[in-house]
């Protein structure tokens, strides 16, 4: 064993292992609990560590720091002041350590008065007391191994002793104060301090009670013993210091934005938990992002637009899936929308039964809707009557495009066109779980495009010319007035949107889409199937596999490309053999996404100058 | 010389837990019986608000974290099962040579166990309604889960009194410190493949203690 010092006195061996002992464990308590001893031996340690390279060789420790094995690196002048002055091994040594914090007071006349006329001083509690002692019997055992033998065996449990004084030290409360107040930033008012003595104050009753004491096993070293105990508080949350001691900022790595500044992320309010309900059944979902190629869910519906056509400067959704609705965002939201002029609602297609909770600013319609940015409005789904219309328009018109409208300049309100509205006729059977026919994929953008009048997005041209479906578009008086004209008071679908308010467009894309491509499978000839049922079917299956209304090129591009390879305009890209998708041809798809392209950039425009620059970031 | 055996408090951890709470369970222990010289470091968990010690050892650290990476990936194939993680310190004997043992033999004189109950990642309950279980769900896993983590850290801690108090306890048993010898030598065991883990690690008792041709 490589002692430090070697003694011919076997007493006297011992003897400096316990003198050793008391200035080791008080370096050990108070490098661990005061900050600015922490600061010191944590540097020189950092030092030692980084020069020494492979490990630790006897050359680069001082000795007495290779006492009990265990290099605490230099002490501090306090400690080494304190070393000198505990000669006598028989005293004991008594370590406090001491919390200073502030507290109020009741004042008193001579005390200086706060505002609220308590007084804050500064209270020193003991929050810790470690003591070392050794016990000398009075009568001495009698030693029966050999002193080197008996020199080691102390020796050894005196490292031990050490070791898991050293361990204790870092379990025990105290310690994450310690820590806290080294890392602070700000003056708290709370500070460690210590106090070594060799006698006792006596506790407090009401201190004692909440300690607890831990007691180390002794070690025999004749003709004493070397004992060691705590007694500490278990609880220091009286004191608040989470509160009070302000700690360095962190950078968070992976960082989500809040819902108050993505608001696309984000739909009021807090009063409403269906709406919550149903955004936090979509939350699951991907995130909504300007170049995600899948559709978002049902709260923008019809209007994948990028983050630069709302007035909000992060419209991406973030991978979080944030479920916080707060009723900031909530404020905001709606008076960005009511930037918009009041046109722009989005409402969650799970609540149709329009439900107080619902956050739409819908005027004077008692039936639910699903709002699109900006401004469209509520269309119903026309009868089949009206689809056989459509149809035999469609094929009239080479040119139509069979995918819902997705420009909104291409939005276009030609009594021949037959538009109806596969988008909102989707939505309607999926909420109805009618089937769709598959005469709805033909219902194009071209007849979107017919109509420039409809700035709206995805449903714009599909405004019937039979008068139904009913197709609302905001902030166009004209299209209202075309709606009027296509109403058919024959349709008597359940979905008919009976008001056309500013307020746009509601529709539930995703759920629509799902349920359209449970119910788009079915086939139903044209013109054969007088069911309601087959054409909003095929209204939903339009919408189903109508590409987003983004800016997104790349987005758009691809799911334009996607139906373009189609070699038809039929939207069936499940597999629907719809006759009448057949039918059609590549040139019409193209110039239903042209007529789409343009419905959208009309949409966009109308959001850009009707954002306002109220943006969040 | 006797062996002291140590059974710590079972903790009930999941997959992501048991990196950190083996470490922090393994030095501890490892840090005691380090009895050479050393500079000890302080590592503060990442999951919970506890800091232990290391010996500052490299190969100790090396062996250990291999052993639970060894550890996890047995987890990994072993679902929901509690497990037992064996620390063992031996001394290194040279006996004399006959034909049945051989000259190098291990002297376990100090065992660990270290027991946990590893968790499966909760699910949703059934049974709730579509709506109210995602609204619900977030926030009753979350607390489910600050709650289970906050009783594992006081689980954590107690077994580190736990060790602390009978590191305390015992020290009779330790075997003298060797110069140059920084901390005692120990192997850790996990459980192994086989059902019968004790049968595996009796046959590597053998053949640490077997004959000299099956040595390396």
């Amino acid at each position: 064993m490589d002692f430090p010092e070697n003694l011919p006195s076997d007493v006297g061996r011992l003897e400096q292992i316990v003198s050793h002992f008391f200035p080791k464990a008080l370096h050990i308590v108070l490098n661990s609990r005061i900050p600015s001893l922490q600061s010191r031996g944590r540097t020189r340690e950092r030092c030692l560590s980084s020069s020494s390279g492979a490990g630790l060789n006897n050359n680069n420790v001082r000795k007495s720091d290779k006492w009990f094995n265990l290099v605490m690196g230099d002490r501090p002048a306090a400690l080494e002041k304190l070393h000198s002055w505990h000669r006598n091994i028989l005293d004991s040594m008594i370590i406090d350590i001491i919390l200073v914090h502030p507290t109020t007071t009741i004042p008193t006349d001579d005390d200086l008065h706060d505002d609220d006329g308590s007084v804050v001083r500064s209270a020193e509690t003991v929050i810790e007391r470690w003591v070392v002692q050794y016990e000398n019997p009075l009568i001495m055992s009698p030693q029966s191994s050999d002193s080197v033998t008996r020199y080691q065996k102390v020796y050894k449990k005196s490292i031990i002793m050490l070791r898991s004084l050293y361990a204790q030290t870092r379990l025990l409360p105290a310690y994450r104060v310690s820590r806290q107040l080294s890392s602070s930033l700000a003056s708290s008012g709370f500070d460690l301090v210590y106090k070594v003595s060799s006698f006792s104050d006596i506790f407090s009753g009401p201190v004692t009670e909440t300690m607890k004491e831990f007691r180390f096993a002794p070690v025999e070293v004749p003709p004493g013993r070397l004992c060691a105990s705590v007694t500490y508080r278990s609880d220091l949350s009286d004191f608040n210091l989470d509160t009070h001691i302000t700690l360095p900022p962190r950078i968070i790595t992976d960082y989500v934005g809040s819902p108050a500044t993505d608001p696309m992320r984000f739909f009021p309010s807090p009063g409403k938990s269906i709406e919550g309900t149903s955004f936090i059944g979509r939350a699951g979902r991907p995130p909504l992002t300007g170049s995600s190629a899948e559709r978002p869910h049902s709260w923008t519906s019809g209007f994948h637009r990028p983050p630069a056509q709302f007035p909000t400067p992060n419209q991406s959704f973030s991978p979080a899936h944030s479920h916080q609705f707060s009723p900031g965002l909530h404020d905001f939201h709606w008076s960005r929308t009511d930037a918009f002029g009041d046109s722009h609602q989005l409402s969650p297609p799970f609540s149709p039964s329009g439900s107080p909770s619902t956050p739409r600013y819908i005027s004077g319609s008692n039936s639910p809707r699903i709002n699109v940015r900006p401004g469209t409005a509520p269309v119903t789904i026309p009868s089949s009557a009206t689809f056989n219309r459509y149809v035999s328009s469609n094929f009239s018109e080479p040119s139509r495009k069979p995918l819902p409208p997705f420009s909104p300049k291409s939005t276009r309100r030609s009594p021949s066109s037959q538009d109806s509205l596969p988008g909102i006729a989707l939505y309607r059977s999926s909420r109805s779980g009618e089937s769709p026919s598959g005469l709805m994929n033909q219902y194009p953008a071209q007849k979107l495009s017919k109509d420039s009048k409809y700035d709206s997005g995805r449903f714009s041209g599909l405004l019937s010319s039979s008068g139904s479906p009913r197709f609302g578009f905001s902030r166009s008086p004209s299209r209202l007035s075309s709606q009027d004209d296509l109403d058919d008071p024959d349709c008597s679908c359940p979905f008919d949107f009976d008001d056309v308010d500013e307020s746009g467009l509601q529709y539930s894309q995703s759920l629509d889409r799902r349920k359209a491509s449970s119910s788009i499978s079915q086939s139903l000839p044209i013109g054969r199937k007088s069911s309601q049922d087959a054409a909003v079917g095929v209204l939903v299956h339009m919408l189903k596999t109508a590409p987003p209304l983004r800016q997104d090129s790349s987005t758009y591009m691809a799911s334009m490309s996607g139906v373009q390879k189609e070699g038809s305009v039929s939207v069936s890209v499940s597999g629907t053999e719809s006759e009448f998708s057949m039918a059609r041809s590549t040139s019409d798809a193209l110039e239903e996404l042209r007529n789409y392209k343009q419905l959208k950039d009309l949409l966009l425009s109308k959001s850009k100058s009707g954002s306002g620059a109220t943006r969040v970031h | 010389m006797n062996c002291e055996v140590c059974q710590l408090k079972e903790l009930e951890v999941e997959s992501f837990e048991i990196r950190e709470v083996l470490r922090c369970i393994l030095h501890t222990i490892v840090f005691h019986r380090a009895l050479g010289l050393i500079r000890p470091k302080d590592i503060d968990l990442e999951l919970f608000e506890i800091t232990y010690v290391q010996c500052g050892e490299i190969e100790v650290e090396k062996k250990i974290d291999e052993k639970v990476d060894q550890f996890i990936s047995w987890i990994e194939k072993h679902p929901n099962k509690k497990s037992q993680i064996c620390l063992s310190f031996y001394e290194v004997k040279s006996k004399q040579p006959s034909w049945f043992t051989n000259k190098i033999e291990r002297l376990y004189w100090e065992q660990w166990y270290i027991n946990l109950n590893v968790l499966q990642p909760t699910k949703a309950p059934v049974g709730k309604s579509h709506h109210s279980k995602l609204v619900m769900d977030p926030g009753e896993a979350s607390e489910e889960r600050s709650s289970r983590r906050t009783l594992l850290e006081q689980s954590l801690q107690e077994v580190l009194f736990q060790i602390i108090k009978f590191v305390n306890e015992k020290k009779d048993h330790v075997p003298p410190i060797n110069d140059g010898v920084i901390y005692c030598p120990f192997e850790i065991t996990i459980p192994s493949s086989s059902d019968s883990a004790f049968g595996m690690d009796m046959f590597k008792r053998i053949l640490h203690s077997g004959h000299p041709s099956m040595l390396g």
